[in-house]
């Protein structure tokens, strides 16, 4: 049990020391997870409320396929991913593959359903009063969206975070898209991965850390955000 | 002729299959008030949700200030509000939830106006204003919603059952304050309540709504099913001191009996053989602004009867509340809904 405690004190002289690999890792890791997080609420926000405020035919397949691609396996949209952006691929073209935007288009598609789902289930969960409380007072059709929108925004954050988690924590998307290239495309789960193979649990456990100081400091902002609302 | 605020036309509106409300035609004059009456279910809510722009109608057409609209129209959508039954108030605090409407329009001089509608209300803006919306009681919540649609002024209010989940000083607040837009604002009043005495004394007119449809003033009385054959060949229903009620053959064991009574005193006699007289206590005596009428409602077992009294008994000191009366309806003039 040792490197776990080794490992809780190298975490602390890397990131004290400035350590420009682990930085590197780190940096890649928010850049790729933000862009990712970003496109999926952007795309999943609007499909979600939509999904969970409207009543249309289909609408309970729609929402079981949602539901059951929040349980697609990183490696498996990896394999896909990296099948669309290699050279032979359909989207071999744009020179994706071993990039940070090809790793986002991955993330994108495993936090997708997490933000769809969850905001659906926020939208559903809302009084229905709320509608004929806010067209009583003559909001239009935008208005209404939006108030709507900011009334269930625990729900949803719950779901962006729940999804930002994923993203942060993936391995396999990264490794297969991404191929882990150090100072390029190596996040600090790819890392991990690497140290640990070499036998540095240390260094594996110190990432390790990193993350969860990551995950607490997103966690605290988001706190302080519901509290301020 | 001034012309109507409202005019509905051929209006219907259903629920999936089931129909709820069916209105041919019925206008609303500016700066009346209206109220709404009738059983739970009778469509009173339903039909200030399609007034509201809330809810667009299944059929028919509702033009407001002579134009056609429907929710979210530009031309009506600030000049309506509709407070609901049950309080309803968003996750903000309560100086939020009154300046929302206010916001919606980019009005100018917010926080005066937000203070005025909740004293309007009975409601210090210091002491509310910070409050979030989970730290208000049931009356307090019903106030704060009401001064969110007061600030707005709006050409029409409609309420539903404002005062019916509130106490004794919050009703008479909300009462007041509701006359007010329409004293001092001109407002349109459109009001659903069960508050039969205080609608009769303040409203221009009254519609009752039985079954989706438009039913007379109110003041019928109507007398639910089931029915039984009284002795094998009457129709009616015992009361429960023991009278029986009669009625002619009824379309259906569950059909609903108007019957109108013709005269009430203390020494009523069984006239023609289609007369049925009952005897009961006087309840309740209440006044019709508009008529200058009183009406009598009347106990017989466990069912109530409205009358209108004529001049001479209203004025007369033995008809009071409590008092027992004898009065009667003709057989042949129950009708069936």
């Amino acid at each position: 049990m040792n490197f776990l405690v080794e490992g809780f004190f190298q975490a602390f002289r890397l990131l004290v020391s400035g350590n420009s690999e682990t930085y590197a890792a780190i940096a890649v890791t928010l850049k790729v997870s933000g862009y990712s997080i970003g496109c999926s609420l952007l795309i999943g926000i609007p499909f979600g409320f939509c999904l969970g405020y409207f009543d249309f035919s289909g609408k309970k397949t729609i929402r079981m396929l949602v539901d059951t691609l929040m349980a697609l396996p990183t490696v498996f949209i990896g394999l896909l991913v990296y099948a669309f952006l290699t050279h032979r691929g359909p989207l071999g073209n744009f020179g994706l593959l071993f990039t940070l935007p090809g790793i986002a288009i991955g993330q994108t598609i495993l936090a997708l359903p997490i933000v769809v789902a969850l905001s659906a289930t926020a939208v559903e969960n809302m009084d229905p009063k709320l509608r004929c409380a806010i067209m009583s007072m003559g909001a239009s059709r935008r208005q209404l969206f939006l108030s709507s929108l900011w009334e269930c925004r625990h729900g949803i954050l719950a779901g962006a975070l729940a999804a930002y988690g994923r993203v942060m924590t993936e391995v396999g998307i990264s490794m297969m898209v991404g191929g882990n290239i150090k100072w390029h495309t190596r996040t600090i789960t790819t890392a991990i991965a690497l140290e640990t193979n070499k036998g540095k649990f240390g260094m594996g456990v110190a990432l390790g850390l990193v993350l969860m100081i990551i995950a607490l400091g997103v966690n605290v902002s988001v706190s302080f955000f519901r509290r301020r609302n | 002729m001034v012309s109507p605020v409202y005019e509905l036309q051929s209006l219907e509106h259903a629920y999936g299959d089931r129909a709820v409300l069916s209105i041919a035609h019925l206008t609303v004059q500016p700066a009346s008030i209206v109220g709404l009456i009738g059983p739970n279910g009778g469509g009173k809510s339903t039909l200030l949700k399609l007034m509201g722009l809330i809810e667009r109608p299944t059929r028919g057409k509702i033009l407001f200030n002579g134009r056609p609209v429907e929710p979210f129209s530009d031309v009506a959508r600030f000049q309506i509000s509709l407070l609901p039954q049950e309080p309803f108030l968003m996750k903000r605090s309560v100086f939020k939830n009154v300046s929302y409407g206010l916001k919606l329009r980019g009005a100018k001089d917010i926080a005066v106006k937000v203070s005025e509608a909740l004293l309007r209300v009975g409601l210090d803006g210091k002491d509310f204003s910070g409050r979030p919306w989970y730290a208000l009681s049931g009356g307090e919540a019903q106030r704060v919603a009401l001064a969110a649609r007061l600030v707005l002024k709006p050409k029409v209010l409609l309420l539903d059952e404002p005062t019916a989940s509130v106490d004794v000083a919050s009703a008479h607040l909300i009462r007041q304050a509701a006359l007010w837009a329409r004293r001092e604002l001109d407002t349109t009043l459109i009001v659903a309540s069960h508050d039969w005495p205080w609608l009769y004394e303040v409203c221009d007119s009254i519609l009752h709504l039985y079954n989706g449809r438009i039913f007379g003033t109110g003041r019928e009385t109507i007398i639910f099913g089931p029915w039984e054959k009284l002795d094998g060949q009457t129709w009616g229903k015992t009361l429960s001191d023991g009278q029986r009620l009669r009625v002619p053959p009824p379309p259906g064991r569950a059909a609903a009996a108007v019957i109108d009574l013709t005269s009430v005193g203390d020494n009523e006699r069984m006239g023609a053989e289609a007369d049925v007289v009952l005897s009961g206590i006087v309840s309740r005596l209440s006044f019709e602004k508009k008529t200058g009428q009183v009406f009598a409602a009347l106990l017989a077992g466990d069912l109530s009867f409205s009358i209108k009294l004529p001049h001479r008994q209203n004025e007369s000191p033995a008809f009071f509340p409590g008092k027992t009366v004898r009065f009667r309806y003709r057989l042949d003039q129950v009708r069936w809904i």
